[in-house]
């Protein structure tokens, strides 16, 4: 049986990297993807993004040296200053939420009550910056506020050691759009390989009669079936690590591999080929059921947040994206591997393995082995 | 334990297919219908009939791909209705599916490798090549072959198993006449070996040329069995002569005595022929201005079978 097995495997992959248009459309293709969408929307603008919250108001007002801070501050050119209301009880959630969803560096400066009455007073205030210490733009911009707060000190009191820069780290990432595309397009390549694969090989292969002369060798449907998921789970792998590689070597994103990146491919090696098999039964002749797939696999990867935050779209769409197995694929990847969120990643990998299950066995079932 | 995979018959027949009132029908469709038949071992059993008439569907139920519905068939000595006998079957038959295509980018050898690794035991895939005469394609890719080497690759693919039982279903249909001649020359080959052939065509002059027995199907029945010579002679009607492009003129030089002449859309006159007529014919011929045309006298075929005892030809009802 395992003989059988890795012939099936071994037979779809001489196909695989002896076809061009195969080669362009799981390697190349998601690399041009990476470079176009990389070069597009990767440089933005050259200024730092940051969320100032200003608590030091006299009512709705805020006092003359903290209005003055943050004046000095935008005058610099350096940031893109985003207002975070005083009243927030919470900015830091807020500004991780909001940042995530324009996709912006996660950075805090919180000036804090009193900061004008101490600064009279001629006692030192202190100012907090929160960011993540590992994030490379986060360090120019603490050099950036420091040597502006220092400056203020010294033009409003000409003591420059009055005010103090207070650097907090905090374990949010700051996520570029390149961090957050990359897992998308491992996503989008899993969809496309999974479910164009198994519509070729079980479509395809049955008008060729390949499927009927298998079905009159002692080969079984689950060894077809677990030859072809094996043969997608070494394509995702090759796609996984070939992304990554690049994704790395050109725009320096780095990635953690944990156990449920290994889950994720496993779900996604199950998922799509699953769907692919669902499809080539519904629709008979190859060049439909072709037709079928692109009619799938397109709209799952814009909704799914293959391209974009899901936040983005309109209500209606993030709904129906709920519905999308490619969706749970997308957010388990990024969790996983750029978040280092293990309770989300978790959560994904357990529905993507949940709705694999699904398909695979609803494809299974379906799948038409021998009469027809 | 396994019976060995060749020569392979457990019981005490020597009946390498037996089937009994067989029938299948899909809803209001009936496809086969109380058909009756064996095969010998060592036989090349060709089983004719027009598109739609049975012939797939009673192959593939001796496949074991598709369920009959109605009386009984065995392969090898095995049920083809019981699922411990289906995995027996399928050891030891070798399938050419009708319009069958292998894996287009894996090499002649490696697709013979591929499905040979479905089998416990596999020929060595050299020797299969050297069979079907494609050694210079070796290792060519299938998608780069043409129709005929491919079907011969599909011959090799049907043989890899060292079947017991080879089922050829229409193996040269689509195929241009060199082409088809190549296969026939792998079939002879294969029936030289002894092999067991199971060959289902609607061309008439393969099964008259390559089977030793022969069953006519149409609408799902059997109308008739036998060697091709025993059918030709039973249902095949008369011998003609053929006056080769005499036209309506040679009709009114010939001699008297032959009212069923008729003349055909070549120009070509027929004249049918009784047993001891022909001699006679051919002296009375010799007198007229006929006797410059050239003549011929052909035998029936398995076509004039087919009409005789349906009122249609084969050839009318296309591929």
């Amino acid at each position: 049986m395992r003989s059988r097995i890795y012939t099936i495997i071994n037979g779809h992959f001489k196909s695989w990297y002896r076809s061009k248009s195969n080669i362009f459309w799981t390697v190349a293709f998601p690399l041009l993807l990476i470079v176009l969408f990389g070069a597009i929307f990767g440089s933005g603008s050259t200024k730092f993004d940051l969320y100032l919250q200003n608590q030091d108001l006299n009512g709705n007002v805020a006092t003359p040296l903290s209005q003055g801070y943050v004046n000095v501050l935008n005058q610099t050119g350096a940031f893109n200053l985003h207002m975070v209301a005083a009243e927030q009880p919470d900015p830091l959630t807020y500004v991780k939420n909001d940042a995530q969803l324009h996709n912006r560096g996660q950075r805090l400066l919180v000036v804090p009550l009193g900061f004008n009455a101490t600064l009279m007073s001629g006692k030192n205030a202190t100012i907090q910056l929160y960011m993540d210490q590992s994030d490379q733009a986060s360090q120019s911009l603490a050099g950036i506020v420091h040597s502006v707060t220092v400056s203020y000190a010294a033009k409003i009191a000409n003591a420059p050691d009055n005010l103090y820069v207070q650097q907090v780290g905090i374990v949010t990432r700051n996520i570029r759009y390149i961090d957050f595309f990359i897992p998308g397009v491992i996503g989008m390549t899993l969809l496309t390989t999974g479910v164009f694969g198994a519509v070729n090989t079980n479509g395809r292969y049955r008008e060729l009669k390949i499927i009927k002369k298998l079905a009159t060798t002692p080969l079984s449907k689950i060894e077809w079936i677990l030859g072809m998921v094996g043969y997608q789970m070494i394509i995702a792998t090759i796609s996984l690590v070939v992304i990554l590689f690049f994704g790395y070597a050109i725009f320096g994103v780095t990635a953690t591999l944990d156990i449920y990146t290994v889950g994720l491919v496993v779900a996604a090696a199950l998922l799509f080929p699953g769907i692919g098999m669902v499809l080539a039964n519904f629709v008979k002749e190859a060049e439909s059921a072709d037709a079928a797939a692109n009619a799938i696999t397109f709209p799952m990867m814009f909704l799914a947040g293959t391209f974009w935050p899901r936040e983005t779209l309109p209500d209606i769409m993030k709904l129906i994206a709920n519905f999308m197995p490619l969706t749970y694929i997308n957010d388990g990847l990024r969790d996983a591997l750029i978040y280092a969120e293990p309770a989300q990643a978790l959560t994904n990998t357990l529905i993507a393995l949940g709705l694999a299950a699904f398909f695979i066995v609803l494809g299974s079932l379906l799948l038409n082995w021998k009469e027809e | 334990m396994n019976p060995s995979l060749t020569p392979l018959l457990p019981g005490q027949s020597n009946n390498v297919v037996h089937v009994e009132k067989l029938s299948k029908k899909y809803k209001e469709t009936v496809a086969v219908n109380g058909i009756s038949f064996s095969l010998s071992k060592g036989e090349v059993f060709a089983f004719l009939g027009p598109n739609g008439a049975g012939k797939t569907t009673t192959v593939e139920i001796l496949e074991c791909l598709r369920a009959p519905t109605g009386g009984q068939a065995r392969v090898l000595d095995y049920d083809v209705s019981k699922r411990s006998d289906q995995g027996e079957i399928r050891k030891r038959i070798g399938v050419l599916p009708q319009d069958f295509n292998a894996i287009d980018r894996l090499t002649v050898r490696e697709n013979i490798d591929y499905f040979g690794a479905m089998f416990d035991h596999q020929l060595d895939a050299d020797q299969l090549i050297e069979l079907v005469d494609l050694k210079d394609k070796r290792d060519s890719q299938f998608k780069t072959l043409s129709g005929g080497l491919k079907q011969r690759v599909g011959l090799a693919v049907a043989l890899v198993n060292d079947p017991a039982l080879v089922f050829l279903d229409e193996p040269t249909t689509g195929l241009d006449p060199r082409a088809r001649r190549d296969v026939w020359y792998v079939i002879e080959r294969l029936k030289k070996q002894g092999k067991t052939v199971f060959l289902t065509t609607h061309y008439m002059d393969e099964a008259e040329y390559l089977a030793d027995t022969v069953s006519i199907i149409d609408h799902g029945q059997i109308i008739a069995s036998g060697t091709p010579d025993q059918l030709i002679d039973t249902h095949g009607g008369k011998k003609t002569l053929i006056i080769r492009d005499a036209g309506q003129e040679g009709m009114s030089q010939l001699p008297p005595g032959l009212p069923k002449a008729e003349l055909r859309n070549a120009g070509d006159i027929a004249v049918p022929l009784n047993n001891g007529e022909l001699t006679d014919i051919l002296m009375r011929l010799g007198q007229t201005p006929l006797h410059d045309k050239e003549i011929e006298v052909r035998r029936p075929t398995l076509d004039d079978v087919f009409l005789n005892l349906t009122g249609r030809r084969v050839s009318e009802e296309g591929t």
